[in-house]
């Protein structure tokens, strides 16, 4: 009781903190326009922490500021004049002549990013974070997933003229996926790989939510897209058909023992669902009580000494390096698991050394850590950065090649862009037949993107797609299509 | 098709940059001229903004009326197209004339010449234009047109979609149109020569408020009320925010809440001052619409550009709140709020 009562005291003494530091600045009433002056009221009582607030909101220069509060009354920044006004006991007012004229050497793309963060526009990422899903349908056909064909089914419209299918997989195009009128509805059957898709109808030009599907979530524009998910794995054990409740639990679910609900079957309790590539540690919990998984023997210990059943979702890649039969130990250390230097311990094999990793589709920097040595992978000639900090490149599920015909004769010709950041360290690519070539696995979206030959910047001579840059210069242009 | 949002664009005073942050649109003006080898050679069309250019398409359906359904980047909506062989998006952005092309898709179009432009300090240059065969779009087609052409990488970039281009109300100025933001549709009704809908299935729209649409432009210019000071908006759907003029009186600005502020530096030593807020007291046609997101800017630039003086522009925070119907032939435009919105 004392302790909710002291809980209860801290949570109101905090939300007082809060208050009273909010009636202390109120951000709305700092600055105004008046007769083409951009004025700003001060408060000379302010803390540090207030001054600095004001200064991120405005971009008021904090040489300026610490003027202010010096007592100055003209103020020169750059070529701009600021005066100082004493208006009130400790209230001053800094104003300088609302811009007339600007910069022509502005990128309009940097007011542009200014602007997205301002207005909080969150952009069309694709959804890569979820790492597990469980589809809600009022009636279970509604969706089926079988063989990587999910079948999309829309129950009404038996009048309308056209239905498409629009969603996250086609990018929310509005005519590349019509559907198929079949009885009292309209069906279409689309290839899709496991994982987490939004979706609408459009019935005769009208956007429209899947009646069926009650799993929902807000599209940003005062509506709803329907979530659906393509199922990769299925939760099963048998027998325990007197139990009450079956949940399965992991950390996939940060271990929340209320864990999720499992089906009772003709031969036991099943759960099927969409889990994100990767390496997962689960137990069943029947009737309150943990269970590893006794069909599954990969069991492993924890810290704290109890068991857990492991599953790997996605195909693993086999890391190898040959030779160093001497070393006592090789570490695998990469982008992939922060570089960390004591976790994936490798295999030692007659020849070598290798460990099979599960990685989803994606781009990876590692290295070998041979006896405390960190090496690149001498049998990978893919590398990114130079000296000390190149490491081995990999890419999981490349889904495009770049390519450059030519200047065969170059001693290093580099691939940079848009999906590294421009950086010019990498990727470096590797000159096969007369071509330098590297596989990459791009998100679908829009790539612009350069090759660094031999130190010269060059838009890709074999690319028609190209757009001018801040330079002006062209970059070349890529898009990856989601559903190829 | 000649188009002032390259002229527009086209136009070296950099202070309008600031308002090209929301104006997605803005950028191929910055971009005909601003970004090219011809960088500070600021040039504009000796015509400003006039020009009523529309063109009419082919339905496809045996049908009055068509919806197309838009779809949605930030605050930017998208009309799916395919213009020639090419399959994108289309910008709609009523804040252009009609038809605007981003090169980056149709270098090898032919080019139909450009447009001779005057520019303010006597340069000249040209706004580079090309002919298209065919563009369709939700069951409409339009057959040989040309169109202005300008550098859309930007909005790509930014949004994560293909753009083949943007258009505006040229291009389907002889409809009424319907501009639902709530279910992200644009309709368009068949209109006989006094501006009134063929037989259609709907029924016609109710609005809450309404104007007479002056002149005869692609733009359409608004009166709304700021501080009781009616004012001059252009309404532009590509743009992701209003904005409003700084150098209004004293009395309208008083009522405008300002939030934020940047100032971007380049190479040069000023930098450019966006400032952000909300218009508090803002009424069309006696309805109030409260707190709408607003940049604060020089609009000179603007003005110049419509060829008519411009105090402000209504753009997604002002569409936001309603359904939009215009119908250029009746010249009327109408708002209805969406349900529980208005105050």
């Amino acid at each position: 009781m004392k302790t909710i009562a002291c809980f209860i005291l801290l949570i109101v003494a905090l939300l007082f903190s809060s208050l009273v530091t909010l009636a202390q600045v109120d951000t709305e009433k700092v600055c105004r326009i008046d007769d083409g002056q951009l004025i700003f009221t001060l408060n000379l009582k302010w803390s540090e922490q207030e001054k600095k607030k004001i200064s991120a909101l405005f971009d008021l220069d904090s040489t300026l500021i610490a003027q202010v509060y010096s007592g100055k009354s003209v103020i020169l920044i750059g070529d701009e004049t600021w005066k100082v006004k004493k208006v009130q006991d400790n209230q001053v007012e800094l104003s300088k002549s609302v811009q007339s004229k600007a910069d022509p050497t502005i990128q309009v793309n940097d007011l542009l990013v200014v602007m997205d963060n301002w207005m909080n526009f969150a952009g069309n990422a694709p959804e890569t974070t979820t790492v597990y899903g469980i589809n809600n349908f009022e009636v279970s056909n509604a969706f089926v997933y079988s063989s990587s064909i999910a079948q999309f089914y829309f129950p009404l419209g038996k009048n309308a003229r056209k239905v498409y299918l629009s969603g996250s997989f086609n990018n929310w195009s509005t005519t590349q996926t019509p559907m198929k009128m079949m009885g009292n509805g309209w069906m279409v059957d689309l290839k899709l790989k496991p994982g987490k898709y939004t979706y609408k109808f459009i019935v005769d030009g009208k956007w429209t939510t899947d009646p069926s599907n009650k799993l929902r979530e807000r599209d940003g524009a005062g509506s709803y897209n329907s979530v659906v998910y393509c199922y990769n794995h299925v939760f099963q054990i048998k027998g325990h058909k007197d139990a009450r409740k079956v949940v399965v639990t992991g950390n996939f679910y940060n271990w929340n023992p209320r864990g999720l609900a499992m089906n009772p079957s003709s031969d036991g309790w099943t759960l099927p669902m969409y889990l994100r590539d990767g390496t997962y540690a689960y137990k069943f919990l029947i009737d309150n009580n943990w269970t590893t998984d006794p069909a599954n023997l990969s069991v492993r210990k924890d810290a704290d000494g109890n068991m857990n059943s492991f599953v790997s979702i996605g195909e693993a890649y086999l890391f190898k390096l040959e030779g160093f039969t001497t070393a006592r130990k090789v570490i695998l250390a990469g982008s992939f698991n922060n570089w960390s230097e004591n976790e994936l311990v490798m295999d030692k094999t007659p020849t070598g050394w290798q460990l099979p990793y599960v990685l989803a589709a994606g781009n990876y920097e590692y290295k070998f850590i041979v006896d405390g040595r960190w090496m690149i992978d001498p049998a990978n000639p893919f590398t990114s950065g130079s000296g000390n900090t190149q490491n081995s490149f990999i890419a999981l599920k490349a889904n495009h090649v770049f390519e450059l015909s030519k200047f065969p004769g170059a001693q290093t010709v580099i691939v940079t862009g848009s999906f590294n950041n421009w950086n010019r360290q990498g990727y470096r690519m590797v000159k096969e037949a007369e071509k330098w070539i590297l596989p990459i696995y791009l998100q679908p979206g829009k790539y612009t993107y350069k090759f660094i030959d031999d130190g010269n910047w060059i838009p890709d001579p074999a690319n028609q797609l190209f757009e001018q840059n801040e330079y002006n210069t062209n970059n070349s242009v890529l898009w990856i299509d989601p559903l190829e | 098709m000649t188009s002032e949002r390259v002229k527009y664009g086209s136009l070296c005073c950099i202070v309008m940059m600031a308002v090209a942050v929301f104006l997605t649109s803005f950028s191929p003006r910055t971009t005909v001229s601003r970004f090219s080898t011809a960088a500070n050679v600021p040039v504009f069309h000796s015509i400003p903004a006039l020009l009523v250019e529309s063109y009419t398409p082919e339905f496809n359906i045996k049908s009055d009326s068509v919806i197309i359904p838009l779809k949605r980047a930030g605050r930017l909506f998208l009309i799916e197209a395919r213009i020639d062989d090419e399959v994108g998006n289309l910008v709609f952005d009523t804040g252009a004339s009609g038809l605007v092309i981003n090169n980056t898709y149709f270098r090898n179009h032919l080019k139909s010449g450009g447009a001779v432009s005057h520019g303010i300090t006597g340069a000249v240059g040209t706004v580079e234009q090309i002919s298209i065969g065919q563009i369709e779009f939700a069951d409409l087609r339009y057959k040989n047109l040309r169109a202005d052409v300008a550098n859309l990488g930007h909005i790509e970039n930014r949004r994560g979609v293909k753009i083949l281009g943007l258009i505006g109300f040229g291009m389907m100025r002889n409809f009424e149109i319907v501009i639902d933001p709530v279910n992200s549709e644009l309709k368009l009704f068949k209109i006989d020569k006094t501006g009134k809908r063929l037989k259609s299935p709907h029924s016609g729209f109710k609005p809450d408020c309404s104007q007479k649409i002056e002149g005869n432009t692609n733009i359409l210019f608004l009166k709304g009320t700021i501080g009781g000071k009616v004012l001059n908006f252009c309404f532009d759907t590509g743009a992701e925010t209003n904005a409003i003029s700084s150098d209004l009186n004293r009395k309208i600005m008083s009522s405008v809440t300002i939030t934020r502020r940047t100032s971007l530096k380049g190479a040069g030593s000023a930098g450019v001052e966006v400032l952000f807020g909300r218009m508090n007291d803002f009424t069309i046609g006696n309805h109030p619409i409260h707190d709408m997101e607003t940049i604060v800017t020089n609009l000179d630039a603007l003005s110049e550009a419509y060829g008519t003086h411009i105090d402000g522009m209504l753009g997604h925070s002002f569409l936001k709140h309603g359904t939009v119907c215009v119908n250029f032939v009746s010249k009327q435009f109408g708002f209805r709020f969406t349900k529980g919105e208005e105050k």
